[in-house]
């Protein structure tokens, strides 16, 4: 499983980006993205947000789940209370995905709709909103602004090897 | 493209070329030289909202090797909206204007969607516009009327130059019956219809055999071992659809290089675009539904009627006719068992106008009409060739729905042939006329009153029985196998109880057989309601009996009767219904029966009419595309084509509000994205063009105006696409304009020159083509725009990321 994790701000501008791979089973923490992949995620997040701002008035909840899915991309979305968009894209190694569905059906990496994913995620979302809210506590930030905070980053990736 | 001997065809009612690409002909710079020309210098102090759709450079590129024959070929595509039957001699002057058919109604945009709940789909004006989907789909499943004549009939007709007989010089008369058509559905309310076809065959052509027993009981779940049979067929006619289509590509990409892109439209007004097909789009449909196979798992194209026809010069007439009767009926030309026999027997004397005597032929009809009783016809035509230079000579068109077979033979003879002449035949005013009324007579005195009481028929007798209790009792009893031993005895005493024979088809008479004719009759009358309960009915049945490739189309066509009917559940229990009728149809065609043509004619269509019901039909349509692609059940032109039609199915869902809440622009813009990709791949620049403008003005229309650019691979990627394409058209020009260089003496003009003197020689390369430029330099070239236009299209490429 791969993950493209990015913030969004109020204009569809990206404050945020981070690749990572899965650290359960034995995964090595690293992208498995194609190289095309690295620009189709862009595109796929950004034209995800059409769907966030469709379920972001159904839902009651900050987290919004999956939202999306495109081929085998899976969006998940947190929203904050500023308007400020997480979007989480995963998807499932390709390889694994065709042998080991049965077997490891159950585990975070390989099914992205099963509960326990979800579970995770959720905990990886408030982790980073956690660490988000304080990032952006400084008093040198603006709405909008890129989140350059290198500690803010380490954090992400921290919760993401915790997590996912 | 409309070569000049086109007069006759567009008079009255004027085939405009397209608009944009005849404003934006005109502007088109040098691309040879690598700077920007002199007005568009200004261009980075434009802000991206004012940004008009950008109308990308149009060079031209010689056209002298393209004689202006082999253009008519390809003329559906290149000017007038194919569907837009405005050449058919069938069709009563229309007003119509292309432009009128793109525009014409913006008030269903938006406001249309509450209504359309009520509705029907055939009441939305979809069904009006020529090149739509929807009104494609309503043409191809039509009653078919097989054509057999005797020997004399067809010399009659090959000495007026229709070398494939009868059929050929009638064929484009089916396409629209003239005036209207009213027809009583099961309820006995009438409704009159406009647009009413037939289509004509020939007697006993395009069988396909079932795949035998083995294959079909190899289907529980896996596919079948054997691909032989109908199966291999299949995978061909994908191919050759996406064939023609890449050639009707390859001749615009040559024809001129640049684009018309997508329809004009201001950023106020977005979505008007979604009322327009691409004419590749709707050329590709119309390839892939016009070669409906005599399968035995559907009744569309099995005859509804026969024509025998037989001229006055036989000398013994009547037994010609009996001898026509009896070779549709028995012998080895008869069709094969599971199509019913009892169709309807049309017989017509063809008079010879000029040679023959009509008081001898007015006797003889009589004669025909004591024996034959009243469905006869004395069809009078004249026998000799019509010239082009004869007063009252019309041109036949090129029949619309031919299949892609026939079209790649085409093709390849004119590619074949140095000296290509142009393919248009002509006929006399007289026997289109008469030619016309034959048709409007047998289809509103014989044919439809023969379906109609068909459908009364075969509903009261087999269909009603079953939807009782009783009806329900017996297919329970049936499927646990007591009893029902009278009702196969037609399956020689195969072991199941079921009347699916042993060779992997019902036989014609068989109570499955019969209730699907009458579904299909009910869906060609447009009867949705009875269609649809029909269907439903079957699906179950075929399903008990593991007849896959049954199940698969009763289910297909249950699903897309459900769809145009007006809706009397909740979307939401609907969508689901659908859904699941296509899952089932999709898997059994494409898993149990391995047929890619009929998976993608179920998928396609479904989502073409998930796409007009709006609201979540939309999403669910995507949904549908996406399926396609992944199954990979179409070629990279098929593919490409889809990319760009998931991109119009995002853009034709509105959203609410100020903000649009619900809209899907992005979506659209992505998919617009993977077009242009796609069609880059294939370096058809022409549409990797227009696709990349449609996702430019898709991002700008974006609350915040800046699309993906703060998105840094993502907006490298799209300068790198628009650089890509660049490259391939300036590639494209230059060879364009060595060729006009060297026909015009003007080799000598060096590039630097070329460049100072940008406009005039711009100007050479447009005028300077003789051989097929007709159609270009009639076009109203629009001179205020270009200027300006160009430097919208820098402005919004510096601010929308794409380089």
């Amino acid at each position: 499983m791969s993950y493209y994790f990015a913030i969004i701000g109020t204009q569809d501008n990206p404050l945020f980006e981070y690749d990572f791979g899965t650290s359960k089973q034995g995964g090595d923490g690293q992208p498995r993205f194609s190289e095309q992949a690295r620009h189709l995620n862009q595109f796929v997040l950004h034209s995800s947000l059409d769907i966030v701002e469709e379920v972001q008035w159904t839902n009651g909840q900050l987290n919004l789940k999956v939202i999306d899915k495109f081929f085998t991309n899976y969006i998940s979305c947190f929203m904050t209370g500023g308007n400020v968009k997480f979007l989480l894209l995963h998807q499932p190694t390709a390889t694994a995905g065709g042998a080991n569905t049965t077997r490891n059906s159950t585990s975070v990496g390989a099914n992205p709709t099963s509960p326990q994913t979800e579970e995770a995620i959720k905990n990886f979302f408030t982790e980073v909103y956690d660490n988000y809210v304080k990032a952006i506590m400084s008093p040198f930030y603006k709405v909008n602004m890129e989140v350059r905070s290198p500690v803010f980053r380490q954090r992400v990736a921290a919760a993401g090897r915790k997590y996912l | 493209m409309q070569p000049p001997d086109d007069a006759h065809l567009t008079q009255g009612h004027p085939v405009q070329p397209l608009p944009m690409a005849a404003s934006a002909m005109r502007q088109h710079p040098k691309t040879r030289q690598s700077m920007p020309p002199p007005t568009a210098s200004s261009s980075s102090s434009h802000p991206l909202a004012q940004s008009e759709p950008s109308l990308p450079p149009l060079p031209i590129r010689d056209r002298r090797s393209t004689p202006s024959g082999a253009a008519s070929l390809f003329r559906s595509t290149l000017t007038t909206p194919p569907g837009s039957r405005s050449a058919s001699p069938a069709r009563p002057a229309s007003t119509v204007s292309m432009t009128g058919s793109v525009f014409g109604n913006p008030a269903s945009a938006g406001g249309a969607s509450g209504l359309l709940k009520q509705q029907s789909l055939l009441d939305t004006d979809a069904a009006d516009n020529p090149g739509d989907p929807l009104h494609l789909m309503l043409r191809s499943f039509v009653p078919h009327v097989a054509i057999h004549g005797s020997a004399d009939v067809d010399g009659l007709v090959k000495e007026k130059g229709f070398l494939g007989g009868l059929w050929e010089l009638l064929r484009p008369f089916g396409e629209r019956v003239q005036g209207k058509v009213t027809i009583r559905d099961s309820n006995g309310a009438a409704r009159a219809w406009e647009d009413f076809a037939v289509r004509f065959v020939r007697f006993g052509e395009g069988v396909e055999e079932p795949v035998g027993v083995a294959a079909a009981a190899g289907a529980n779940g896996q596919p079948p071992s054997e691909k032989e049979g109908a199966g291999s067929r299949r995978p061909d006619l994908i191919a050759q659809v996406e064939t023609v289509v890449e050639r009707h590509l390859g001749f615009a990409e040559e024809a001129y290089v640049g684009s018309a892109p997508s329809p004009p439209m201001t950023p106020t007004r977005q979505g008007l675009d979604v009322d327009a097909t691409s004419p590749y789009y709707a050329l590709y449909l119309r390839r892939l539904l016009s070669g409906i196979p005599l399968a035995c798992h559907e009744s569309f194209a099995h005859p509804v009627a026969c024509v025998m026809a037989i001229s006055s010069r036989h000398p013994a007439p009547i037994e010609a006719l009996q001898k026509l009767y009896r070779e549709t009926s028995q012998g080895e030309r008869s069709l094969p068992p599971w199509v019913d026999g009892d169709y309807l027997r049309y017989y017509i004397l063809v008079h010879d106008e000029e040679n023959g005597d009509i008081t001898k032929s007015m006797a003889l009809f009589e004669q025909m009409k004591r024996n034959f009783g009243l469905h006869c016809h004395l069809l009078r035509l004249r026998s000799s060739q019509s010239a082009e230079t004869d007063d009252d000579s019309i041109p036949l068109p090129r029949s619309d729905w031919m299949t892609a077979a026939e079209e790649l033979a085409d093709i390849e003879e004119s590619d074949r042939r140095e000296d290509f002449e142009d393919p248009t035949r002509y006929i006399f005013e007289s026997d289109a006329t008469a030619i016309r009324t034959f048709v409007r007579e047998m289809v509103t005195q014989s044919l439809i009153p023969t379906m109609e009481r068909n459908v009364s028929v075969w509903n009261d007798q087999v269909a009603s029985r079953r939807r009782g209790i009783s009806g329900r009792f017996m297919s329970l009893s049936k499927r646990w196998a007591f009893g029902s031993s009278s009702r196969n005895s037609t399956s020689g005493g195969s072991s199941s109880s079921s009347n699916y024979d042993a060779l992997g088809f019902y036989r014609a008479d068989s109570p499955e057989a019969i209730m699907r004719r009458l579904a299909d009759f009910a869906f060609m009358l447009r009867d949705w309601k009875l269609a649809m309960s029909t269907y439903d009915l079957l699906r179950g049945d075929f399903q008990n009996d593991k007849a896959w490739k049954y199940h698969a189309a009763a289910n297909e066509m249950a699903a897309l009767a459900l769809l145009i009917m007006p809706p009397n559940m909740s979307s939401k229990t609907r969508i689901e219904t659908i859904n699941q009728m296509l899952e089932q149809a999709f898997y059994s065609y494409h898993i149990r029966c391995n047929s890619l043509y009929g998976a993608v004619r179920c998928t396609v269509l479904a989502l073409e009419l998930l796409r007009l019901r709006g609201g979540s039909g939309v999403d669910e349509s995507v949904r549908w595309g996406i399926r396609v692609l992944e199954s990979k059940l179409m070629g990279t032109v098929g593919d490409a084509l889809l990319k760009e039609r998931m991109a119009i199915c995002y853009a034709s869902k509105h959203g609410a509000g100020s903000q649009l809440w619900g809209s899907r622009r992005r979506k659209s813009a992505l998919w617009s994205v993977l077009g242009a990709e796609a069609w880059l791949g294939q370096t058809k620049y022409v549409q990797a063009q227009r696709c990349l403008n449609e996702a430019r003005r898709m991002y700008a229309l974006l609350p915040g105006e800046c699309g993906v650019q703060n998105f840094g691979v993502a907006s490298d990627f799209l300068a790198h696409l628009n650089d890509q394409l660049r490259a391939g058209l300036r590639m494209d020009v230059a060879y364009g304009e060595e060729h006009a260089g060297d026909g015009q003496g003007e080799a000598e003009v060096d590039e630097e020159s070329e460049m100072l003197d940008n406009k005039k020689s711009r100007r050479a390369s447009l005028i300077g083509p003789v051989g097929g430029g007709a159609g270009l330099e009639t076009a109203p070239l629009n001179d205020t725009k270009p200027a300006r236009l160009l430097e919208g299209d820098e402005g919004a490429a510096n601010d929308d990321g794409f380089g």
